[in-house]
């Protein structure tokens, strides 16, 4: 009876083991569970949210494939791959810029896989918008797959133009000016931007060099061979932004911060700011009734968008190089974008997603995108980032009257001839 | 007899040269672990930084660096517009931080030092900004300063003196002295507790015999209390000059080294141009100009003290 016993349990726990071992080789015949690890920037609730179900989605819809996600903050971000570049420690995907400046030197130290073969097997160059695909166009072949295209543009607040009397918005620079001084007039700050954190600011002297340069010479200046010491509409430009903050910023702008500066905007503090379009859920979150909230395209005369792109770049030492582009494909398409929703960006990179009905000033944002003859694009993604600093370092000193907007340029140039 | 004879005789002193060295030896295993942390963590960093100011490297692995000798310097010295501002202003707030927070920290300590009601709340009070982190004290004193809600130029507004109202960490030629004083703010405290603990080794006797002689308050200050005050005083001078020179996180969090670079200091820079500009060899030259400063200043200070103890 005891020997049956012992006999019959043996044989049950090997049948369990077999059993077991019958079971990991099936997966293995399957091709084994995949992990696709994803480095990407810290994201708030609302966008941990939506990447949570990006990613819920995906793997549903792929089993056996697992999206393992790691977040940092910009700079231990920016960190861990430069310290992981050329090693087997990089990540398969990882969230970062586009850019000459930013994704550019990575696409240079070769953190990047060309991705040609798979935007050839999935179509995705038909999928999105111009925009956002000139991002992963820019260098030879195809680096990075959008995941934000965001556009930038005047947010003003409706009220207070009412209250100085603007009536129409300004459609030329001339009447952004205008309206600046109405503003004034009455009693309001015309514009706000903080200015501890340098690219705030920029966004404005971008704007100008588009206004006074052109496309092609700004173009020129930014990402090509141009001499901004010998180009009179960088003088030009400069004397502008001088002008603005002289007179249509909020006082001791350069003290403060970006996240300052936004709360004279939902306050009705300031009429006007330079923002993406994640802005105006904040702005709403913040205070500011929504129908009180618009946004103009900065009026360059050059017909351009102002914006810049974010993606998921391929590094070439992916451990699961096809699962991640099943991923970013799962990423691009309609259901992905879906997933996404409004949480990362107002606009999707899918050109056949249409904005979000409830979206704050979704279809404003589209008309916007729509009427665009191109994309100028903020500064510090065009410069290498030594470049940058030396950038908001002219800017500055001028906007705080350290240096003649008539030498701004030059200043620049030499810094740019020394250091290039 | 036996037991007094050992008591009265000493065993046998060992070799000259062995009783040298034993202590050393017995103390080695024990200085190994810390040597070698102390080795790998601040020697060998110190020295590949200087070893990285030779050589021009962007910090990503997949690119090798490449050596150009003294190019980083020459462009440090000749062609970068940044440099001067970050070198004078170490030296200003290395100056202004001995100047302000070790006499405020001086005067509070002799003022503490005596019976006071609430003393030792006081004593307490002034030294708890000096236990907050400076990325705290920074967001705190940019409240302080902001131009149209911050505490300052509302308060000047409230007693009527509101063109005294300024951008206090917006305009360049007042920005740094902004930081300052929020360092001020944090910094003195650390001083008055070195030099409180420093006073309690001034012999009493001493101070009660020059007033018997018929020496004045400011005498006994001087002719007792300083000289008595100068071990503490030595300490607390190194390490203003030391933590002067390697101030960051209070200035990159008020201004970012900003506005227009005025507030830039060498210790900023050398991060900036490393992990910002990710010019890793420009960034080990300014880490080295600001390790020779270092030394320049403590090591002749340093040598000087221990010169006058001798005497």
């Amino acid at each position: 009876m005891r020997k049956t016993t012992r006999f019959a349990a043996t044989a049950g726990v090997l049948a369990l083991g077999l059993t077991a071992c019958s079971s990991g080789g099936d997966d293995a015949a399957e091709g084994g569970d995949q992990t696709v690890t994803v480095w990407t920037l810290t994201q708030e609730e609302a966008q941990k949210t939506a990447w949570d179900a990006l990613v819920a989605g995906f793997e549903e819809a792929n089993p056996g494939i697992t999206i393992k996600t790691e977040e940092r903050a910009t700079d231990a971000h920016k960190d861990a791959l430069r310290q992981a570049a050329g090693t087997d420690s990089l990540p398969d995907l990882y969230r970062y810029w586009g850019g000459p400046g930013l994704g550019g030197e990575l696409v240079t130290a070769g953190v990047s896989a060309d991705l040609t073969s798979f935007y050839d097997e999935y179509g995705w160059a038909d999928e999105l918008t111009p925009a956002a695909l000139a991002n992963a166009t820019q260098y030879d072949g195809y680096h990075g797959v959008p995941f934000i295209q965001a556009t930038e543009a005047v947010f003003y607040n409706k009220a207070l133009f009412e209250q100085a009397g603007i009536t129409e918005l300004p459609t030329s620079y001339d009447d952004l000016v205008a309206a600046a001084q109405q503003l004034k007039d009455a009693g309001i700050t015309p514009m706000t931007f903080g200015g501890t954190v340098n690219w705030h600011v920029m966004r404005l002297l971008d704007s100008l060099i588009e206004t006074e340069c052109g496309a092609d010479t700004a173009d020129e200046l930014t990402t090509g061979d141009g001499d901004w010491g010998a180009e009179a509409c960088a003088t030009d430009a400069f004397t502008e932004l001088e002008s603005w903050g002289a007179d249509y910023l909020n006082p001791g702008f350069m003290g403060i911060s970006n996240d300052d500066a936004a709360q004279l905007f939902y306050s009705g503090q300031a009429a006007m700011t330079i923002e993406g379009d994640w802005y105006g859920p904040m702005a709403v979150d913040g205070g500011l009734p929504q129908e009180d909230l618009g946004i103009f395209t900065f009026p360059t005369g050059t017909g351009r968008t102002y914006g810049f792109g974010e993606l998921l770049y391929l590094t070439p030492a992916a451990k699961s190089p096809d699962a991640a582009a099943t991923f970013l494909d799962y990423m691009v398409s309609p259901e992905g974008q879906e997933k996404l929703g409004t949480a990362f960006a107002s606009i999707s990179v899918n050109s056949s997603v249409e904005p979000a009905a409830d979206a704050p000033l979704g279809a404003d944002w589209q008309a916007i995108i729509g009427a665009g003859e191109g994309l100028y694009v903020n500064n510090d993604q065009n410069f290498s980032t030594a470049e940058t600093t030396e950038y908001w370092r002219i800017q500055n000193s001028v906007l705080t009257g350290e240096l003649d907007p008539a030498d701004a340029g030059a200043e620049f140039q030499k810094w740019r001839d020394a250091n290039n | 007899m036996t037991a007094l004879t050992s008591r009265q005789d000493p065993p046998t002193a060992p070799p000259r040269t062995g009783r040298r060295h034993r202590p050393f030896l017995t103390a080695l295993p024990y200085l190994i672990p810390a040597v070698a942390l102390y080795g790998y963590f601040i020697v060998y960093p110190m020295l590949d930084s200087i070893r990285l100011s030779f050589y021009r490297w962007s910090g990503f692995r997949t690119e090798t660096p490449e050596f150009v000798g003294l190019d980083n310097y020459q462009r440090l010295f000749t062609a970068d517009p940044v440099f001067w501002k970050a070198f004078g202003n170490s030296v200003i707030w290395v100056v202004l931080s001995l100047l302000i927070p070790m006499v405020l920290g001086l005067l509070l300590a002799l003022g503490l030092n005596r019976r006071l009601v609430g003393r030792n709340l006081m004593r307490s009070v002034l030294y708890i900004p000096a236990v907050f982190a400076s990325i705290t004290v920074a967001a705190m004193w940019r409240w302080i300063y902001n131009p149209t809600l911050g505490l300052v130029n509302q308060g000047l507004e409230a007693v009527g003196l509101g063109s005294w109202a300024q951008s206090w960490l917006g305009d360049p030629s007042i920005a740094l002295y902004s930081v300052f004083a929020a360092s001020v703010w944090q910094a003195v405290g650390f001083p008055m507790v070195l030099f409180l603990a420093g006073l309690q080794s001034v012999p009493p006797e001493l101070v009660d015999a020059a007033k018997i002689d018929g020496a004045g308050t400011w005498q006994v200050f001087r002719n007792v209390t300083l000289p008595a005050l100068r071990p503490t005083t030595v300490v607390v001078v190194i390490l203003t000059i030391i933590n002067s020179l390697k101030v960051f996180d209070l200035i990159v969090g008020m201004t970012g080294g900003g506005p227009a670079q005025s507030t830039q200091v060498l210790a900023l820079w050398s991060y900036t141009q490393s992990f910002t500009n990710h010019s890793f060899g420009a960034g080990g030259a300014v880490a080295t100009v600001l390790l020779v400063l270092s030394l320049c200043l403590v090591v002749p200070y340093l040598a000087w003290s221990m010169k006058g103890d001798d005497k």
